[in-house]
């Protein structure tokens, strides 16, 4: 048991699928050779296929303490990479215009803003993703080499490139598939939550870049951050696919009551744009609380009472939203 | 991850060299199958006046006039609860043991209906802050044909040898691994979990026709009664770790 657990709280509401952060965590950590189909951020539209395709329904995480099987996804599954023939078009004078190659057959979030209908209105949102620094990682149980393991001091996940094998076991476990291989090296790589920015006292990459102001860090055990209150207080924050068993230590605050051309003032629950299983498969039953929770403060909002809620969820300034321990300090308050 | 026992009682069942009545090699005009390994568990080398270089092909003629010794291969059971089932494909391995300038050779040869290997692209020297252009990967989900030859790290004494899932603390053992993609890797191991690549490789060279391979291994040369091991990886079974063939341990005559 980690004696401190860095979280990041992820409020849907507010994200705008700009894949800033993507790109963010892309040229940081996963701009180097055999790492093109890694994105360890990554943002896909929700419903849809995910990044990597399918990764919710081929397998992994825990069930009845026992590791689940799952297939291993191709890289065409990741989005096979592609390069543009700039140097014959641009400067051989080919005369076409600048092609892909090869030809691009999938990618991450491949299916864009296509989202799903209910009824006659269409609905998406979007799902940024992150390594979920788990309390009961399933890709740590799963390798043989012990070449993860998580922090002592601050709880994050992280995978030794000297002990790690190349065997993969961690990326069928992992029930996110949020682990990926690097054929050049033989080893798996993964979302490291930053440690290095962190240990310096800046954010995450992801979250210092993201203009939508949707992510909130800090110490889960720290009564003063942002993602304890989000998470054990106001408790509007939850964990993607608990059911799979290996504890989350990412949060979302669930998409709720966008608008439906007929339903202005109507709460999700009785006349959904966003139809309440979906929501249900993605967050477990504890979904319907925490919007009946959200609405209450919206509600009181909206007759002119003030909603620290929502103030804090607003997430004016990085004061607000990050409370980075370079040193861990003493915290009273416990986990869960 | 839990693992499941009784992976000793596996060892045991399989000691028994293969008989030479299967014999996919001899259908091959120009190799004999020996009658197995003569005395229990020892393997005959054959010395040769020959530069090591000159066998290093697995195809070489010199090769081809060697008998082959029939080692029976087991399998591990699935080692994980996730694991599917197993099949067994690759039941032996033909293995000629040659010394020659120095070293021993190694030539390995078993039955393989799936070629299951890669050019695998190199990170260039240069950092890859300095190129816009990155080597990409090609594949994320397969895995490659690999054999390996383990041998204790040091002679062992009173006839005890290290144990036969990779060594252990008092008896550690190193690996002569090649991987049909990666190529070869000399690796240590003290036990199960505790295989270091050394940074170090080998001569070896390999050849894959008519559905089987055939490799050779160049390993400096061991004493007499030294055991050894072989290990047959098959990449279309997803096999990796301990997930393998494996044999027993074997004496050099």
């Amino acid at each position: 048991m980690s004696k401190h657990q860095y979280a990041m709280v992820m409020d849907l509401n507010k994200c705008l699928g700009c894949q800033t952060c993507t790109i963010a965590c892309k040229k940081l950590w996963t701009d180097r050779d055999g790492t093109q189909h890694m994105y360890w951020n990554n943002v896909e539209t929700r419903p849809g296929m995910g990044y990597p395709r399918q990764w919710d329904a081929i397998g992994g995480g825990w069930k009845d303490g026992q590791l689940q099987p799952s297939r291993l996804p191709t890289l065409d599954d990741y989005g096979a990479p592609w390069e543009y023939d700039y140097e014959q078009r641009l400067y051989e004078g080919k005369g076409k215009p600048v092609m892909p190659s090869p030809d691009p057959v999938s990618g991450p979030n491949w299916d864009e803003d296509v989202g799903a209908f209910n009824g006659d209105d269409n609905f998406y949102f979007y799902l940024p993703r992150i390594c979920n620094h788990c309390t009961n990682p399933a890709c740590l149980a799963a390798c043989p080499r012990q070449a993860i393991y998580k922090r002592e001091e601050d709880g994050i996940v992280v995978l030794d490139q000297e002990r790690c094998q190349g065997y993969r076991y961690c990326i069928a476990a992992c029930p996110y598939k949020k682990i990926y291989f690097n054929e050049i090296t033989g080893k798996s790589e993964k979302c490291i939550f930053c440690y290095p920015r962190l240990e310096k006292g800046e954010v995450n990459a992801c979250a210092a870049q993201c203009p939508g102001r949707l992510r909130f860090v800090g110490l889960l055990d720290d009564p003063e951050s942002a993602v304890h209150k989000l998470v054990l207080v106001y408790k509007v924050a939850l964990p993607l696919f608990p059911e799979r068993g290996t504890q989350p230590n990412v949060f979302y605050v669930p998409p709720f009551n966008p608008p439906k051309r007929t339903n202005y003032g109507k709460s999700i629950l009785e006349d959904p744009r966003l139809p309440l299983d979906y929501l249900l498969y993605l967050f477990g039953l504890e979904v319907k609380d925490v919007i009946v929770r959200l609405e209450a403060e919206l509600t009181k909002a909206q007759s002119g009472k003030q909603s620290e809620l929502l103030q804090l969820l607003i997430g004016r300034d990085a004061e607000t939203r990050y409370q980075i321990r370079p040193q861990p300090v003493r915290i009273q308050a416990r986990i869960g | 991850m839990k693992t499941k026992p009784a992976l000793a009682t596996t060892f045991l069942m399989a000691v028994a060299l293969t008989s030479p009545a299967c014999s996919f090699l001899r259908a091959q005009k120009s190799s004999a199958v020996a009658p197995s390994v003569p005395s229990g568990l020892v393997l005959r080398v054959e010395a040769r006046m020959l530069a090591p270089e000159a066998l290093r092909d697995p195809d070489a003629i010199a090769w081809q006039s060697l008998p082959a010794q029939r080692v029976a291969l087991n399998r591990t059971p699935p080692l994980y609860d996730t694991d599917p089932p197993v099949t067994r494909e690759i039941p032996f391995v033909d293995v000629r043991l040659v010394r020659a300038g120095g070293k021993l050779l190694v030539h390995l040869a078993w039955r393989d209906a799936t070629e299951d290997t890669a050019q695998l692209a190199h990170a260039p020297a240069s950092p890859p802050e300095t190129r816009n252009l990155k080597e990409q990967s090609t594949a994320t989900e397969r895995f490659f044909d690999a054999a390996a030859v383990m041998l204790p790290a040091r002679a062992p004494e009173n006839g005890i040898f290290p144990s036969l899932q990779m060594g252990d603390a008092s008896d550690p053992v190193v690996i002569y691994y090649w991987n049909a993609a990666r190529g070869p890797l000399l690796v240590r191991a003290e036990g199960r979990g505790t295989t270091q690549r050394t940074g170090e490789s080998f001569p070896a060279a390999s050849s894959y026709r008519q559905g089987a391979w055939h490799v050779v291994l160049e390993l400096p040369d061991v004493s007499a009664g030294m055991p050894l091991a072989f290990a047959i990886w098959n990449g279309s079974q997803l096999d990796r770790d301990g997930r393998k063939y494996f044999s027993v341990w074997l004496r050099v005559e």
